[in-house]
């Protein structure tokens, strides 16, 4: 036969790329269920290791089950807000069936239309409450994202994890490698008064008493502005329902220290105050 | 017959090795060996990959139009990288995810395509299959060799085990990739002194 005929050979191609296509597929859904379970346990690993529970290296090195049973037994609430701070729904914690609003990607650009509805994953370690909220943004090559999380009254950072698809290695994806990188954060704030602006990554050194910043990493400037822009804009969403915390902790204080249960409450500042520094 | 399986399974390991003597698929050595576990993965892959495109290429040998041979085989070769990433994705995502990028290149890795031209096209099956093997697996053991040394020197550790005792500081220079190329050179020497014929005048 001759196999180099114009008509043998289209129909031979076309047959070849439909039956590799139709391998592909199947293996692509009999595979996809395995696949989703392991990005939600990297997902949930992610918020385990911003919220200080464990490391994401050794969380690697745990199954599935192992990490959504952390999950489960350090949370408190997992919940939706809306853009004014308001709860709007609960997210299942059960191991067994773990709801995650894990879609960060439509969750921007709905922040983006105004209609965003956003998680809030509150954990509880030693006594107090955890914050986990998620980040989302552009790299230099791709998505990064990440989770921050805050102290009990949502006024300080206590961790961060951050991660990207595609940026450089040795450059970019320090944001992702460097623990340094991460562990800056711990101890700042968000700044309340600058809503549009209100965490900066500075290139050359943070200054020292600037508690809304951190240094950025040499070479990897345009992943740190897209990190810093992530940032902003998710904070920024994110602010009526962290001023919201941080009011209602302020007010709490006030009575209390105002209050019958004043000695009490001494110890408790100065607790918390080493625990932060600790 | 015999002799010649035997001579198609152990030329690519030693003698014709696909990195030392023909130089290919470098570029994938110097990426994936800083740790001995993501170095054992890629050569796992590498030698599935080679040795079922070779196999599929060379059932369909006789039925590839000519004029788009390159195309069928690189159809069957991409195919072959999408299921063995798709499979690491559900059965070892940390490695997957630390290896993807290296895996999806391996559909450039010269080795898969220069053995489907230079072998699969004009043997039977069985033969190619082995062929396939032998040169991922002659791929693979360079890789492991050097991803030894650079876990080992590097970080202390075999397979995240710690070998050395924790006062050996760990020589930083190992893990960056111009060592990778300096170990390789050293195996390539050794190769040479063993077997003089492979030297140039």
């Amino acid at each position: 036969m001759n196999t180099n005929n114009n008509v043998y050979t289209i129909v031979y191609t076309t047959i070849v790329v439909v039956v590799a296509a139709a391998i592909l597929a199947i293996a692509a859904m009999a595979l996809k269920p395995k696949q989703d379970a392991n990005i939600k346990a990297e997902t949930i690993s992610q918020m385990l290791t911003a919220a200080g529970f464990s490391d994401k290296d050794a969380l690697a090195k745990l199954g599935n089950d192992q990490i959504l049973a952390m999950y489960s037994g350090n949370i408190k609430t997992a919940f939706l807000i809306d853009k004014d701070g308001n709860k709007t729904g609960e997210l299942e914690t059960d191991v067994n069936d773990i709801e995650l609003q894990d879609n960060l990607k439509v969750e921007n650009k709905n922040i983006a239309a105004g209609n965003p509805s956003l998680p809030v994953y509150v954990f509880e370690k030693d006594g107090a409450e955890i914050n986990v909220i998620p980040i989302y943004g552009a790299g230099l090559w791709g998505p990064i994202w990440g989770y921050i999380a805050f102290d009990a009254n949502c006024s300080k950072i206590v961790g961060a994890y951050f991660d990207h698809e595609s940026e450089t290695p040795g450059l970019g994806a320090k944001i992702k490698d460097e623990a340094w990188f991460r562990e800056e954060f711990v101890g700042k704030e968000v700044n309340f008064a600058k809503p549009d602006d209100s965490f900066d990554i500075i290139k050359g050194g943070a200054p020292k008493d600037d508690k809304s910043a951190v240094d950025a990493i040499t070479g990897a400037t345009m992943t740190c502005n897209g990190l810093d822009a992530a940032l902003d804009t998710w904070f920024k969403a994110y602010m009526p329902f962290l001023q919201k915390k941080a009011g209602a902790a302020a007010a709490d204080d006030d009575a209390c220290c105002g209050g019958a249960c004043g000695k009490e409450c001494d110890g408790q500042c100065e607790h918390e105050h080493n625990h932060q520094e600790g | 017959m015999n002799e010649d399986l035997k001579k198609t399974l152990l030329n690519p390991i030693f003698k014709g090795n696909p990195i030392t003597v023909l130089v290919l698929g470098i570029c994938s050595s110097l990426a994936v060996t800083v740790q001995l576990k993501g170095a054992l993965v890629m050569a796992l892959s590498v030698i599935i990959v080679t040795g079922l495109s070779s196999l599929v290429v060379s059932l369909l040998r006789n039925s590839i139009p000519n004029r788009v041979r390159i195309i069928v085989q690189l159809v069957v070769v991409a195919m072959m990288v999408i299921l063995v990433d798709q499979v690491l994705r559900a059965y070892a995502y940390s490695i997957d995810k630390q290896l993807s990028v290296y895996i999806g290149l391996i559909i450039t890795n010269c080795i898969v395509m220069g053995r489907i031209e230079a072998f699969a096209l004009g043997n039977k099956p069985i033969p190619s299959l082995l062929d396939g093997l032998a040169n991922g697996a002659g791929y693979g053991m360079i890789l492991v060799i050097v991803a030894f040394f650079r876990e080992l020197l590097g970080s202390g550790t075999l397979l995240g085990f710690r070998v050395l005792p924790e006062s050996y500081v760990p020589n930083n220079l190992v893990i960056l990739p111009p060592m990778a190329l300096i170990i390789l050179g050293c195996i390539v020497w050794v190769q040479r002194s063993i077997q003089k014929d492979l030297q140039e005048k």
